[in-house]
């Protein structure tokens, strides 16, 4: 390893579970953050915290506990929205997940603005979760949906995006971060859906811990993002949308928590955000999430983007590098995302064998198949960083890659 | 190298994974059914003949998928040709049980099979549906 490229932020002590041993003799590499991120030890500590000494069911009683749960769930809230840069805490709607996220603004977003016939444009690189809630408006609803084709860069072909738009265009819904390639949207999109004044829906799970956001500047209506994927626990999910539209469209789910006065012959709905928020919510994960931006703020994101960046860019080098590997995508930069195969080699075959040295990867089609059919392959070996990986372990992890190779071409 | 590795991939298995046998489409046939692996994308294209004996004449499959996956439905074919129905329930119902890492209680499958290359799947629980796609189209094909 080259001695000028040391970088590293010393927090893998942060993560009780990068101690752990694969097969009991193994370091863990943790390459697939991109699926979930591991759990530092505030995240953990707080959770339990919160179950051991503050828990109660929030915005319900007037005790105590009722009052310290209330709290951490709102201040998380709060944690949230500077973290995205929102205008205001009631842009901020605490979901299940980032998939929850997306199905609320297509159901939603359908029952207030669209009927049969509008279309919804969206791209070749989507995660099934911002295709399959779509595909439902289509299904039950004939709703036309349009998809953007890729370049082989991985980027949106943005002529070909912006010749999909027509009057009867009403959202638009687009990874800000492919889960495949780690190319960012190019900003032309947005501004693009702007000049045409589409609402535009971003799926930021994997920008939100790897990239800055600000909703404010990147001009989005509607962003997504995950607990899980940004160092805090599974089970919470967030969706931003600017107020305007959030008060407009309908509720999504009906129980307690959203109502504002209820008579056995109808109800009125609560203000935001608590509107969107039905039944208890998974409060003690919104803690645990605010806790885990906490986390990334005392790093600092531009020494986090920083880091990863430098080993994104050494792990391509070096991988670009070996004949017997093909990486998907151009030579543009990628976000903390390379996803390549081996050259006969299926992606299984890869995984297990970096699983017993200990390297964790992702291996299949990454939940998205559509693209997986326009590469022409049936699935790709995907390595993702986060805060805890160093340049160390993409060595190792090369190493590895040459034994794998040689052990399935012998 | 490492012993788990080194019982996942046996050499039969890399064998059969690079050169299935049995490889394309039964013609005639009057069973089929896919095989289909929704965690990874891999699938498979199975067809066979049965004959009014109940008897597997002939069984092939068409497909896509690791090294475990091919090997698996290839070396499936070979032990199922020829078979009558019954036995083929009796050695589907023993390779489940192989590959999820029990070989006890078997009642046709013995250490000496083919097959028994694919025990090594039980050291890799996420792989299990790996082995186990092709018999399950074939258990599918049966009840069509």
């Amino acid at each position: 390893m080259d001695d000028s490229k040391t970088l590293n932020l010393n927090v893998r002590k942060d993560f009780p579970i990068l101690s752990k041993k694969i097969l009991e003799k193994k370091d863990l590499i943790y390459f697939d953050t991109a699926a979930s991120a591991q759990k530092p030890n505030t995240v953990i500590d707080e959770t339990n915290d919160f179950y051991k000494n503050h828990y109660s069911n929030v915005s319900r009683g007037v005790h105590t506990l009722s009052v310290e749960s209330t709290f951490r769930y709102e201040d998380a809230r709060k944690k949230v929205q500077k973290f995205l840069n929102a205008r205001s805490e009631n842009e901020i709607i605490f979901t299940k997940s980032a998939t929850e996220g997306i199905n609320l603004v297509a159901q939603t977003f359908y029952e207030k603005f669209m009927q049969k016939g509008d279309e919804v444009i969206l791209s070749l690189i989507e995660h099934h979760s911002n295709l399959i809630p779509w595909f439902f408006l289509r299904d039950k609803y004939g709703v036309v949906l349009k998809f953007a084709n890729i370049q082989p860069s991985g980027e949106i072909d943005i002529d070909h995006f912006n010749s999909l738009f027509t009057n009867k265009t009403k959202i638009v819904s687009l990874t800000h971060l492919s889960n495949v390639f780690g190319t960012e949207l190019n900003e032309k999109a947005i501004s693009i859906c702007k000049d045409k004044n589409v609402p535009i829906l971003l799926d930021g799970c994997q920008s939100a811990a790897h990239l800055k956001i600000d909703v404010q500047k990147l001009g989005c209506d509607f962003f997504v993002f995950s607990g899980h994927k940004t160092y805090g626990p599974a089970g919470i999910g967030v969706l931003y949308g600017t107020e305007n539209l959030l008060s407009e469209m309908p509720p999504y789910q009906g129980g307690g928590g959203m109502i504002g006065d209820v008579s056995l012959e109808g109800a009125s709905y609560a203000e935001l955000p608590a509107k969107y928020e039905a039944g208890t919510p998974p409060l003690v994960e919104a803690h645990g999430l605010g806790i885990a931006i906490d986390y990334m703020n005392k790093i600092g994101l531009d020494n986090i983007i920083e880091h990863e960046n430098e080993i994104t860019k050494y792990a391509f080098n070096k991988l670009n590098e070996i004949d017997f590997i093909e990486i998907h995508g151009g030579d543009n930069k990628r976000n903390s995302i390379i996803s390549f195969n081996i050259k006969n080699v299926h992606s299984h075959e890869v995984s297990s064998f970096l699983d017993v040295e200990g390297i964790a990867i992702r291996a299949g089609h990454h939940c998205c198949q559509p693209l997986m059919k326009h590469l022409g392959v049936n699935s790709t070996a995907r390595l993702s960083f986060g805060v805890y990986n160093s340049l160390e372990e993409v060595d190792k992890f090369v190493i590895a890659l040459h034994k794998c190779k040689e052990f399935f071409n012998k | 190298m490492n012993d788990l590795i080194n019982d996942l991939y046996q050499e039969i298995i890399l064998d059969h994974g690079r050169e299935p046998r049995n490889f394309g489409e039964c013609e005639p046939h009057n069973k089929s059914a896919d095989g289909h692996n929704p965690l990874c994308g891999d699938n498979l294209k199975l067809t066979f003949l049965l004959n009014d004996q109940n008897i597997i004449e002939d069984i092939k499959f068409t497909g896509e998928g690791c090294a475990i996956s091919l090997a698996s439905a290839s070396l499936m074919t070979e032990k199922l040709k020829g078979k009558k129905i019954e036995v083929a329930e009796e050695i589907f119902k023993d390779f489940t049980n192989l590959v999820s890492g029990s070989d006890e209680d078997l009642k046709v499958l013995n250490e000496e099979d083919s097959l028994y290359a694919l025990k090594g799947v039980g050291g890799f629980p996420m792989r299990v549906k790996c082995a186990t796609m092709a018999w399950h189209a074939f258990n599918q094909a049966l009840k069509d």
